[in-house]
């Protein structure tokens, strides 16, 4: 994560360095494989991604054409560890719908 | 599945096997399911990991597993099915495969050829028989009179003689040093024993009762004490009492002492020892001409793979002599192929013989039982006293051990059972021909070789003739590998059963007992020459007299 370094706004023109920033790892859950099924893909993204960010992040880097991207921030859990209060990091999930035609092997990487 | 045979040379066969891709896929699905309960994934709850998900990450393994069951289970099917007992291990080679193409290989291997066992009640032999004379029996006796010797006190005082015991205090020093253990109080010593270092106990001769002697003596460079070897010592001798020895009288008395009722129990007993002794002698010799019989009555075809395996252990065993210099010199001055070609002569006899036996085995329903196993394991445990318990965990640990027991154990009951069948007839020799007998059976053939070596040095140095050269290498192969056979093939046929992977291990066990059946009584003949014929009388005084023999001598 490095804030505060020049972002271009224009999604289209965004630096191959930060598009790896912004796909942090694929989610690979039972609910993730089932919405697989309607052609739709989750990522986790870092917390400051966009939306715009994501979607070229996604085309550029797995060839693809994507047709919506919903987000959400999923918010870390309070743990105790050895008694003592913790908290897990936050983060984003992306779920990208591809276009028809589309897909993404989300097991093989990049 | 496929099978199709592509070739069948002699005891060699080639199949070649096609496993269709459908099979082999059905396979691993049916494996996938079972593993889906097994798997867990983070992210999925146990069983619902997707399939997909499972073929990628455990595919390569479960098709690698499947594969290879797939493969041994239709070989073994190909096999069962064509009724084939091969010879070892079937070579399996995979010719061709691809995800989603048919799987196909080959296998190869020998067939154990059909044996069909000569009609034994052909086979005669000879078997010696050994009435063991009168004569060897009061020789025995006499040495274990000698062994108990009774001393007396002098009747009228002389000057100590040879043979007599003289009870001293000494105390030796080397260089004014005194060491321990040189010195001691009422010590007996027999003169003429030679259990004194040099001539410690001639110089006491002529000593009177009471006398006090200084001796001199210089121990042996190759003494066991390093202080002492090579140095001079003096010791101060006081000859306390002279003491007249005597070997103790041959009557019930000397009887109890080893152990027997009396003297008439000792003498059957002691007839019982030496006829066990020339009792495995002789079975030896009739065992021996028993496989020479089945090998000239037998030519089945051997296979190929099982001659190369003991070959294979012949030549290592070889190898390791050359290297550690104890080569048999007559193989010494031979070049490699020659001995090749020997050894590989031998290595066929053994394995046909030892399939034989098997053969004979199976076809009979011979087996080992239980308790002789037990029995056999008992008697490997007490060849290392002491550790026995590391022995019986040693063989609970490897059956593979335990089947190197079990071989000759079998082996002994088929010769047995050929013996039974076959006819034998007895002859009764004296000890000394059995003995003659046992050493002459290689000696001819010694005698014969050694000239076939020599004329084949003088053709081969000559460069006169090739063929007779050749002809004559021919001849010394042969006597050679039938002298060999004698002296190591009392364990052939264990060599070479069944299991094969072990056949190194077992000759060399069968080996080592059977020379030490020959060295033993070449030994009495020859090494101890003074106390007449046979060593083997001498161990006769059994384990209760053993200890008193060592303290009788000691004193």
């Amino acid at each position: 994560m490095s804030k505060g370094r020049a972002r271009t706004t224009a999604a289209g023109k965004l630096s191959g360095e930060r598009m790896h920033e912004v796909i942090r790892k694929p989610v690979i859950t039972e609910k993730a494989t089932l919405a697989g099924e309607h052609n739709q893909v989750t990522f986790q993204v870092s917390l400051d991604a966009t939306k715009p960010e994501i979607r070229t992040a996604v085309e550029t880097l797995f060839k693809v054409k994507v047709k919506a991207v919903n987000t959400l921030r999923q918010q870390g859990k309070t743990k105790r560890f050895r008694g003592r209060p913790g908290q897990r990091s936050d983060y984003k999930k992306a779920m990208v719908t591809l276009e028809e035609g589309h897909s993404i092997d989300v097991t093989t990487g990049i | 599945m496929q099978v199709t045979e592509t070739s069948a040379d002699g005891l060699k066969r080639e199949y070649k096997v096609v496993l269709s891709a459908a099979d082999i896929e059905e396979k691993v699905q049916a494996r996938l399911e079972q593993l889906k309960d097994e798997v867990k994934l983070p992210g999925f709850r146990p069983g619902k990991v997707p399939e997909s998900l499972l073929r990628k990450r455990y595919g390569q393994a479960v098709m690698g597993e499947v594969l290879e069951k797939a493969v041994n289970d239709s070989s073994q099917q190909a096999i069962t099915e064509r009724n084939l007992r091969p010879a070892m291990q079937p070579q399996i080679e995979i010719t061709s495969y691809d995800e989603g193409q048919d799987l196909e290989y080959s296998i190869k291997l020998e067939v154990m050829p059909e044996i069909e066992p000569a009609d034994f009640t052909k086979i005669s032999l000879e078997r010696l028989k050994v009435d063991i004379p009168d004569n060897e029996i009061d020789e025995a006796l006499q040495r274990l009179a000698e062994q108990q010797k009774k001393t007396e006190p002098l009747s009228e005082e002389r000057p100590a003689q040879s043979g007599d015991v003289l009870v001293i205090d000494f105390k030796g020093s080397v260089n004014g040093e005194s060491l321990p253990g040189m010195e001691a109080e009422d010590h007996h010593l027999e003169l003429g024993s030679n259990a004194f270092v040099g001539d410690f106990e001639d110089q006491l001769i002529g000593k009177n009762k009471g006398d006090e002697a200084e001796v001199k003596v210089t121990f042996p460079e190759a003494y066991g004490n390093e202080k002492l070897a090579g140095q001079e010592a003096v010791f101060q001798v006081k000859v306390k009492d002279i003491l007249n020895a005597t070997p103790a009288d041959i009557d019930d008395e000397l009887a109890k002492s080893y152990g027997a009722e009396d003297l008439e129990d000792l003498k059957s007993k002691l007839r019982e020892h030496l006829g066990g002794e020339y009792q495995s002698l002789s079975r030896t010799l009739v065992k021996r001409q028993l496989l020479d019989e089945l090998a000239d009555r037998h030519d089945f075809e051997v296979p190929d793979g099982l001659v190369d395996m003991e070959f294979e252990a012949i030549w290592n065993r070889l190898q390791q002599d050359k290297e550690a210099g104890n080569l048999d010199p007559e193989d010494a001055e031979k070049d490699e192929e020659t001995l090749k070609s020997e050894y590989r002569a031998i290595a066929e006899r053994r394995v046909r013989l030892g399939l034989l036996l098997s053969e004979v085995g199976r076809l009979n329903e011979i087996d080992v039982a239980q308790e002789e196993l037990q029995q056999a394991l008992i008697q490997e445990a007490q060849r290392y006293p002491g550790r026995e318990q590391e022995v019986f965990e040693h063989y609970q640990k490897n059956p593979q051990s335990v089947a190197n027991l079990r071989g000759p154990l079998l082996e002994e009951k088929v010769v047995d059972h050929i013996l039974d069948q076959a006819e034998v007839a007895e002859r009764s020799v004296t000890p000394d021909e059995l003995r003659e007998e046992f050493d002459s059976q290689d000696s001819p053939e010694k005698t014969e070789k050694a000239k076939a070596t020599k004329s084949k040095s003088d053709s081969s140095s000559g460069k006169k003739s090739a063929s007779s050269g050749t002809a004559k290498k021919a001849a010394s192969t042969k006597s050679k590998s039938t002298k060999k056979d004698e002296s190591e093939g009392e364990g052939e046929a264990a060599t070479t059963t069944k299991k094969s992977a072990s056949t190194s291990k077992k000759s060399t066990a069968a080996k080592s007992t059977a020379s030490k059946a020959g060295t033993g009584t070449s030994k009495a003949a020859g090494s101890k020459a003074s106390s007449s014929k046979s060593t083997a009388s001498k161990a006769s005084s059994s384990k209760s007299s053993s200890s008193k023999k060592t303290s009788s001598e000691s004193a």
